[in-house]
């Protein structure tokens, strides 16, 4: 078993060091030019005022970095970039920063300009932290939760290319069976194959159809007004379809959390006191619901409302006024959190309804 | 009528009639940390304050709104609150680090299209407000698996006081261990939901995989998720080594 264990984490160690040296060369595999930076000076600063008042320092870097690919391979070249010292689009490049630049020959010397930097070793790092926390504090249930995580990662990719390729498929059918199957795998990887699981999946389902039917029937009382999907209009599609499939998939989590839990502490429950009649089994499941109710649509609320607050800071320093910078980037955020706690909040007597139906049958097997 | 006052009026009766004065304290408790939000906010457009001390000071407030004024100020809170703080610490310095290596902070090309009429150049740092942003988009659920290891271990110390100091660890990371998987999920599809419009932009664009992953939206929205995953996973054996302080101390007293 010791030695089993020691194989693993070498097995990890190789797969950890294998990819860095993968990431760190394979620029030859990109199509676009790559530019390692070997040596930055900055050449001109510059003291702006904008037409608020607010204060930044721009500065001009000049580059000297070597091509990593293509047909300049090797080859030396100069380039240009100004950054900010706030950085709210623009980053200070640094000795070994690598850089997707289009290519331009001027005279004897290359030059080109950035495009884009290039950060998949720095995705693979954290990548590896996460992996790393998550297996050495969870063991076995970590592990779980990276393969559950991962697989639905996969589900949600290979479903949107399928509502992509196919111009008939509407998004809310693929969120539906996306969320079916998000469902089993994550609960099942939660608790395994028991009634327990499944009187959770059930709940969930029905818990997430409910919400979104409430969610559904508010927006078309009240058309929709105070909901700005401005911040959403760079999409090509109909963001009423899309904004509505996320709330759907967003509160999902939620909604399972609380289905798992209430199922679990039931059952766990009854197995210690089987003689606890289902009133006494209602009473204590109304009670962990009010437990948890609070903190799982906190969770959420934090998730989906922090994301605004650059584009808020600024319009705020930019002296939009308040009244009209809020609606414009939060109401869809705040509607997603609204949405997962009446999700939250409506699952409780749901799951307690099915884990007590799940129960009673076991009662009567036994 | 706005949609978004009818749904928090019907988040509000929802959770009064199933939650009685106890959701009701929670919704109070939600309003409260938007409140304290806004004011970080309206503190965070003066430059010449420090965006994270001024995220680290509201973090302080909403830790201590969800945990003493929902639960009580009580031990398990107290080393509920000492481990979520020194989490959020730690995950603040890991993320600074992460975004200033990375270049994620700020906005990308994607979301510039909303910047045209806004001067970017106001002065602010954006690197210290990105790692704040993703340090607060976990903090609910890192709260959250605070308070349910010091309850559970706590309880366990009341049924047995005489309980050995590793083995009332060892149970805390166990509790731990079982509420990690649901909270990771609550988040992960938190974060599935919100990115939904942007993953399905990237592919009518026909991103290829390595233009996905290198563009900066991508990346920050990857690097929010495992941050918010680290951050759960580390405040489990955080909670159960402040505990235990608590419970020593605690012990020493009497």
């Amino acid at each position: 078993m010791k030695v089993q264990k020691k194989v693993r984490w070498l097995f990890l160690l190789l797969l950890v060091i294998g990819s860095f040296v993968f990431v760190t060369n394979n620029a030859s595999l990109y199509e676009q030019t790559i530019v390692r930076v070997v040596k930055e000076e900055v050449i001109a600063t510059d003291r702006v005022v904008d037409v608020h008042d607010n204060e930044d320092t721009i500065f001009t870097q000049h580059l000297e970095g070597v091509v990593q690919n293509g047909p300049y391979r090797d080859e030396p070249i100069e380039l240009k970039n100004d950054y900010s010292a706030s950085g709210a689009i623009d980053h200070r490049y640094r000795e070994g920063t690598e850089l997707f630049v289009t290519v331009r020959t001027q005279g004897d010397t290359l030059t080109g300009m950035i495009t884009n930097v290039k950060r998949d070793h720095l995705l693979v790092a954290i990548g590896w932290i996460f992996i790393g926390v998550l297996l050495l504090v969870g063991k076995r249930q970590g592990f779980h939760s990276l393969v559950s995580f991962s697989l639905n990662a996969l589900v949600l990719y290979f479903a949107l290319d399928l509502y992509i390729a196919y111009e008939r498929v509407s998004l809310l059918a693929v969120a539906f069976g996306m969320i079916f199957l998000f469902t089993f795998i994550s609960l099942y990887f939660v608790s395994g194959w028991s009634p327990k699981t499944f009187a959770a999946v059930l709940s969930t389902l029905v818990g997430t159809l409910l919400s979104f039917l409430v969610m559904l029937v508010v927006m078309k009382v009240t058309n929709e007004q105070g909901l700005h999907y401005e911040e959403m209009q760079f999409l090509s599609r109909p963001y009423y379809i899309v904004f509505l499939a996320g709330v759907l998939i967003g509160s999902l989590g939620a909604v399972m959390d609380v289905s798992i839990t209430m199922a679990s502490s039931l059952f766990e429950l009854h197995d210690q006191h089987p003689h606890l009649t289902d009133e006494q089994l209602r009473v204590s499941g109304k009670e962990i619901g009010q437990d948890i109710m609070g903190t799982i649509t906190s969770i959420l609320f934090f998730a989906y409302l922090s994301g605004s607050i650059p584009m808020l800071l600024i319009y705020m320093m930019n002296r939009v006024p308040l009244g009209y910078a809020l609606p414009m980037n939060m109401s869809l955020e705040l509607a997603r959190a609204l949405a997962g706690g009446i999700g939250v909040v409506l699952t409780i007597p749901i799951s307690l309804f099915f884990t007590l139906l799940f129960i009673r049958r076991k009662k009567v097997v036994a | 009528m706005n949609t978004l006052v009818v749904l928090a009026t019907l988040l509000f009766i929802l959770m009064t009639l199933i939650g009685g004065k106890r959701g009701m304290r929670a919704f109070f408790a939600l309003f409260l940390n938007m409140l304290v939000v806004f004011i970080m906010l309206l503190l965070m457009v003066n430059p010449s304050f420090h965006p994270l001390l001024i995220t680290v000071i509201s973090t302080v407030f909403i830790v201590q709104i969800n945990l003493y004024y929902i639960n009580g100020k009580n031990e398990k809170t107290i080393a509920a609150f000492r481990a979520t703080m020194t989490t959020v610490l730690l995950l603040l310095g890991f993320i600074t680090l992460v975004s200033s290596f990375g270049m994620i902070q700020g906005f990308s090309e994607e979301e510039s299209a909303e910047l045209i009429a806004l001067s970017p150049f106001v002065g602010l740092d954006f690197i210290q407000i990105a790692a704040g942003v993703m340090m607060l988009s976990a903090l609910g659920a890192m709260t959250d698996v605070s308070i349910s290891v010091s309850t559970a271990m706590y309880e366990m110390y009341v049924h047995d006081p005489a309980i050995d100091r590793k083995r009332l660890f060892q149970s805390g990371m166990t509790i731990g261990r079982d509420i990690l998987g649901t909270d990771t999920n609550t988040l992960f599809f938190a974060f599935f939901g919100g990115y939904l419009a942007l993953l399905i932009w990237f592919k009518d664009l026909h991103y290829t995989f390595g233009e996905m992953i290198n563009s900066k939206v991508f990346s920050a929205e990857i690097v929010t998720i495992f941050s918010a995953g680290i951050g759960i996973a580390l405040v489990i054996p955080m909670t159960a080594g402040w505990t235990i302080i608590q419970l020593k101390k605690n012990k020493r007293s009497e």
